[in-house]
């Protein structure tokens, strides 16, 4: 329960627990003090009704002394190890598990939300989150324990005294509780225009060169002003609202104080209660208001963090792409059968009734204008997104009921948008294949023609290649993803043409490693340039989602349809020069 | 927080601008708030010590309860004061971090556009937004608490000498070890140098990282997911991640043993009290007198407790303000493209003249003592390895950098000689990754030209041929891009950029022509609007494919830094040089063909 509703991994809920427990302890154990006060003045007063009786002794005292110290020092320790101590590991956790999530999810997740939201709820929330439960939700929960606690101790103590120093209590609680919609209406403000901020922000920095060249600086610095303006507005509405709410509370927690010493005089007038009783309470209202003002303030922000839970729960409960871990198929022909298909429902239909197969074994190329499908078509092939109808067959199996990781442990992908990481040129390239031993990935390396660019480079194969590979230009990110393709050795290979020739300098290499990945394999190309498919197996022509020829390109080219246009247009295309 | 460099407090204080004052009244209401605090407990002591004057008749004191009512008016009246003292110094803390982020983009508009080249955007946007927000809370509540924890023991001094200067100096003993442990929290007076000053850097390093760590693990799902690969093996978010709960564990350990003596010394008033009280008891003349000031100080101890708790967690806020207020001043102290005239060029051709250039922290230079010219109307290619300088000799000509050495000249003038907004209006430039604005698509274009009317919008973008692309968006033209799931592919946004290049109509265009071939398909479409966009214009143009630039004037062939090679297409070729050898390369390249290879 308690782990679901935090958002908590098991070990994070035992964690809590403890967390909790000691932070109850320790706040029962800071209550000691004040017994010994109780005690000693107990005694000084016995002394002054009858002089008779003797002084308290210093000794005992100061062994009960140094035993409520060192139970304090424990305490806190234990309480301090409980929550600051395990609340990093908890948080990490947490990361690794979204991170896994997100993983888990199907593409057509991401197209749905924009990269910086995504990021900025793994890191965020979960660093909103640790703060959390570093410190405040365990000592909110503990003090309310050990606030609790002390109150029934109160209320056998002398229940009219315990009543009129705590009557108040119930009714700060429920002046922040019952106006927690007007907070967090003002929260919600604050986090709406932060994000918007956050936005401009972000916009700004990545059209930085867009907006000098236009000469807006100007009016977009305007524009982000009144957003940091509205911001600083909401923080103050937000912060006021709450602050106000909270700052009567606590005016109106304190009569206690007054009702205390009212009540207590009238009982100890009329002989009821002695002084000590008297005196417990004294003590004990200058001292309980401070932990429950400090839970008052902090319902606050449990609000907030109740935003960031549910942020994360949405992540962690967004459907997966379920299917079998068993994926035997026969062979790996991958064949579409009257397939339909469109992203979402705002935009019309991408597929409809595609049907080829591409065989094992033999190259097919997929033309048509850009948007006619050619790109979805190889996405549905790897299950990336699944059809809306008609079904995809590898090797007979309909992928539908495959297990996505599964079935792409069969897939290649190399793809026009290389992806890297901020990390060494070897360790991107073992990417395709994490087991595989330094040998194996320089043999990759080699056969994708890497080899010659990363010996340039300072540090080799341990060279940092740099935020998304920045440090690489377009035809070395090529290369370095056909290693990876080669190191994987799938049998299916999805390829986008175009990465045959971004990188003019070194288009000769590229091509070269490229033949070596195709070789023997079921290959599915999006092709751009019809020129570079005249010896393919097979050609799908698709335009406007639907197939409008297939064959084999020489008979293609003899009938006169697109495919042959579009060979013919390329021609003229290709000889063309600026200035000239 | 004292000696040659200013304290961060003060620091971040400075841009809290006409609101500074705000915070000087609110830490003073915090004092005054200190001060009240004593009330209420002064009010409960008279209670005390009426009773113990009618000891033991406890039924005869009279008039109590009138106490009672005193100590709930200062109570409240000290949480009225210390809402108010929140008040000023939150309006001041939202105000200095607002103008820490204005001040930042103000200064962002003004660095060389180079720098966002060099530097990710996430971790600017860190610097600008996070970096602020950090501030914020030492202003707002760490400030006048801090201010308050100082006077309250000031104020116990005070009504300590009317009661009971003993009892009053043991009471202040708790409270100066308390100190003392913030003291070390805080680095121990050693300011920057400290291990804990040093350990917060690192830690917020660690954060960063592994926030640019997500960054990249969200945008390389695909791949990941292709790959097979867990987090767990994603080597570099794990890294991360590890990395930074090690230290942010790390800093708990190093933290503990200060942080739990000062707990427990805040709490620690009684070890001390009743020790002294029951020593000094003996000796004590008027024992009832001694009794009421005793309780006096029994009563009081709550006080040092509830004022230093809200000082506790002061070092680490104060810590991380001054990491954080020291990564804007690094912000702020990047240099400025400065301009030292505001001359406009009469004519639009184009010089280097011997210009050199290095990478800010690089010691090589990746533009050697390159000197070229384009004569107003004519076209220059630049061709040669990746790497070897064309891209960055071609972003000296908007003046994305400033050159070490030599001079960028424009009709005579030395870029550096006119308004950066000249030279951004002679210059039109489509470079590769281009992006867009979250506005309209048809704002998108106008960017480039604001006073332009639709029809000149539509104009350019069918001269740009990007009629496709507004046709499959659903709201045309007028569609918001980057919202609602509207993205566009790399090669529709060069596109959209040559479209806002078109409608620029600027004399000088700077070009990366790899630009046409983002979109093979439309490729003819491209090239024709290229010829448009650079029709009678001063052209320099990065080029990839060699066919593209055999009408140019002069190619360039750039490698290492330097040109080494100048000539047109044909005397290049038949010069058999490095060009010519590139010039077969390219042949062969183009004539591959992608087939069954052998298994």
């Amino acid at each position: 329960m308690l782990q679901q509703k935090l958002g908590l991994s098991k070990e994070g809920a035992s964690d809590f627990r403890k967390g909790v427990f000691f932070c109850a302890l320790a706040n029962l154990v800071l209550m000691a003090p004040v017994g010994v006060f109780y005690i000693a003045t107990g005694e000084f007063v016995a002394h002054l009704d009858n002089p008779e009786s003797p002084l308290p002794s210093l000794g005992m005292y100061v062994v009960a002394i140094v035993a409520v110290l060192a139970a304090m020092y424990l305490s806190q320790w234990a309480e301090y190890r409980a929550t600051y101590g395990t609340v990093f590991q908890e948080s990490s956790r947490k990361r690794i598990a979204l991170a896994e999530r997100l993983r888990e999810l199907p593409l057509s997740f991401f197209g749905r939300k924009n990269l910086s939201d995504l990021t900025a709820s793994i890191m965020k929330d979960c660093s909103d989150q640790e703060r959390m439960f570093q410190h405040i939700m365990p000592q909110l929960f503990g003090t309310g324990i050990s606030t609790a606690l002390v109150a029934v101790g109160l209320l056998v103590f002398d229940w009219r005294l315990a009543l009129a120093a705590l009557w108040a209590v119930p009714v700060a609680v429920a002046i922040v509780l019952g106006s927690a919609k007007k907070q967090q209406a003002g929260s919600k403000k604050e986090t709406a225009c932060r994000l918007s901020l956050g936005d401009g922000i972000q916009e700004f920095i990545e059209c930085a060169r867009e907006i000098r060249s236009s000469n807006r600086s100007a009016a977009f610095l305007q524009k982000l002003y009144g957003r940091v303006d509205d911001f600083e507005k909401s923080q103050v509405g937000a912060e006021l609202t709450t602050g106000a709410l909270v700052a009567s509370a606590q005016t109106v927690m304190r009569t206690g104080i007054a009702t205390t010493v009212l009540a207590g005089s009238a009982l100890i007038a009329s002989g009821q209660i002695d002084f000590m009783v008297f005196f417990a309470f004294l003590l004990v209202v200058t001292r309980i208001y401070d932990p429950i003002n400090s839970i008052l303030e902090v319902i606050a922000e449990l609000l907030g963090v109740r935003l960031s839970l549910g942020r994360i729960r949405s992540i962690m409960d967004e459907p997966t792409q379920q299917g079998s871990k068993d994926f035997s198929p026969k062979g790996y022909d991958v064949s579409f059968e009257n397939v339909s298909f469109s992203y979402g429902d705002q935009e019309g239909t991408v597929l409809s009734d595609v049907s080829f197969v591409a065989k094992e074994g033999e190259v097919t190329a997929l033309v048509g204008p850009s948007g006619g499908g050619k790109s979805t078509c190889a996405k549905l092939a790897a299950r990336l997104w699944d059809a809306n109808s008609g079904s995809i067959k590898v090797g007979g199996v309909d992928i539908s009921t495959v297990d996505p990781e599964e079935l792409l442990s069969k897939y290649s992908q190399v793809f026009q948008d290389v992806v890297l990481f901020d990390d060494t040129v070897m360790e991107n390239i073992r990417l395709g294949r994490s087991s595989a031993s330094d040998e194996e990935v320089l043999a990759a390396a080699r056969a994708a023609n890497c080899d010659e660019f990363v010996k340039l480079m300072p540090d080799g194969y341990q060279t940092m290649i740099g935020e998304n590979g920045s440090l690489l230009s377009g035809g070395e990110r090529q290369r370095v993803s056909i290693a990876r393709a080669l190191l994987k050795d799938a049998p299916i290979v999805l390829l986008d043409e175009a990465t045959a020739s971004l990188d003019v300098e070194n288009e000769t290499q590229v091509q070269e490693a490229l033949s070596r990945l195709l070789a023997g394999k079921t290959v599915l190309v999006i092709a751009h340039r019809m020129r570079t498919v005249l010896n393919a197996d097979k050609v799908v022509v698709l335009k406007d989602g639907r197939v409008s020829e297939q064959g084999r390109p020489k008979d293609l080219l003899e009938t006169e349809g697109l495919f042959r246009h579009m060979v013919d247009l390329q021609n003229a295309s290709s000889r063309w020069s600026i200035g000239a | 927080m004292s000696g040659k460099q200013r304290g961060p407090v003060a620091r971040m204080l400075d841009y809290a601008g006409r609101r500074k004052p705000l915070t000087l009244i609110g830490c003073l209401l915090s004092a005054l708030n200190a001060v009240l605090a004593v009330a209420p407990l002064v009010c409960i002591w008279f209670v005390l010590r009426d009773l113990v004057s009618v000891a033991p008749d406890w039924g005869a004191a009279s008039g109590i309860e009138r106490w009672g009512w005193l100590a709930f008016a200062f109570a409240a009246a000290g949480v009225v004061v210390y809402f108010c003292a929140l008040v000023c110094t939150h309006l001041a803390a939202f105000r200095a971090a607002a103008n820490m982020r204005k001040r930042s983009l103000d200064h962002l508009a003004k660095v060389p556009l180079g720098y966002y080249d060099t530097h990710a955007s996430g971790e600017i946007s860190r610097v600008i937004d996070g970096c602020a927000a950090q501030t914020e809370g030492v202003l707002a509540h760490t400030l006048p608490d801090f201010v308050g924890s100082l006077v309250s023991p000031v104020a116990l001094l005070a009504v300590m000498f009317a009661v009971d200067w003993v009892l009053g100096v043991v009471c202040l003993i708790p409270v100066a070890i308390s100190f003392l442990c913030m003291w070390l929290l805080m680095g121990g007076g050693r300011g920057g140098e400290s291990d804990y000053m040093q350990f917060m850097m690192k830690y917020q390093d660690a954060l960063t990282k592994m926030n640019k760590a997500a960054t990249e693990y969200v945008r390389g799902i695909p791949v990941v997911k292709m790959f097979q690969q867990t987090v767990n093996s994603f080597r570099a978010f794990k890294q991360a991640i590890d990395g930074y709960t090690e230290f942010a564990s790390k800093y708990v350990l190093l933290c503990e043993k200060p942080r739990l003596a000062q707990l427990v010394a805040i709490n620690a008033t009684f070890a001390v009290l009743v020790p002294a009280g029951i020593l000094l008891a003996s000796s004590a003349g008027d024992f009832p007198m001694f009794l009421t000031d005793f309780l006096f100080f029994v009563i009081f101890s709550a006080l040092t407790t509830s004022m230093m708790n809200k000082v506790m967690y002061a070092s680490e806020a104060v810590t991380m303000g001054s990491d954080a207020i020291r990564r804007i001043e690094e912000l702020l102290s990047v240099s400025e493209v400065r301009s030292t005239g505001d001359e406009h060029p009469e004519r639009f051709d184009v010089e280097l003249r011997d210009v050199s250039f290095s990478y800010p922290n690089s010691d090589r230079r990746a533009v050697d003592h390159v000197t070229l010219s384009i004569p107003e109307g004519s076209t220059v290619a630049l061709v040669g390895p990746s790497g070897g300088g064309k891209t960055t000799i071609a972003s000296l000509v908007p003046r994305f950098w400033d050159v070490d050495e030599g001079g960028v000249v424009i009709g005579g003038i030395d870029v550096r000689d006119m308004e950066q907004s000249t030279v951004m209006d002679l210059v039109a430039f489509v470079f590769q990754n281009e992006h867009l604005f979250k506005e309209s698509l048809l704002d998108n274009v106008r960017s480039s030209c604001p006073n332009a009317s639709q029809a000149e919008v539509e104009e350019a973008i069918r001269a740009a041929r990007c009629e496709d692309i507004v046709a499959k968006m659903p709201h045309g033209l007028k569609t918001m891009v980057g919202t609602d799931g509207v993205y566009l592919s790399g090669g529709e946004r060069q596109r959209i950029a040559l479209a806002r290049a078109i409608l620029k109509d600027a004399p000088i265009v700077v070009l990366d022509e790899a630009t046409a071939f983002a979109d093979p398909e439309n490729e003819s479409l491209i090239q024709e609007a290229l010829s448009k966009l650079t029709r009678g214009k001063t052209v320099l143009m990065i080029a990839h494919r060699l066919s593209t630039v055999v009408g140019a004037d002069e190619i360039c062939v750039v490698d290492g830094g330097r040109i080494v090679e100048r000539g047109c297409h044909d005397a290049l070729v038949n010069a058999g040089g490095v060009y010519s050898r590139m010039w077969d390369d390219y042949q062969k390249s183009t004539s591959w063909k992608i087939e069954r290879g052998d298994v």
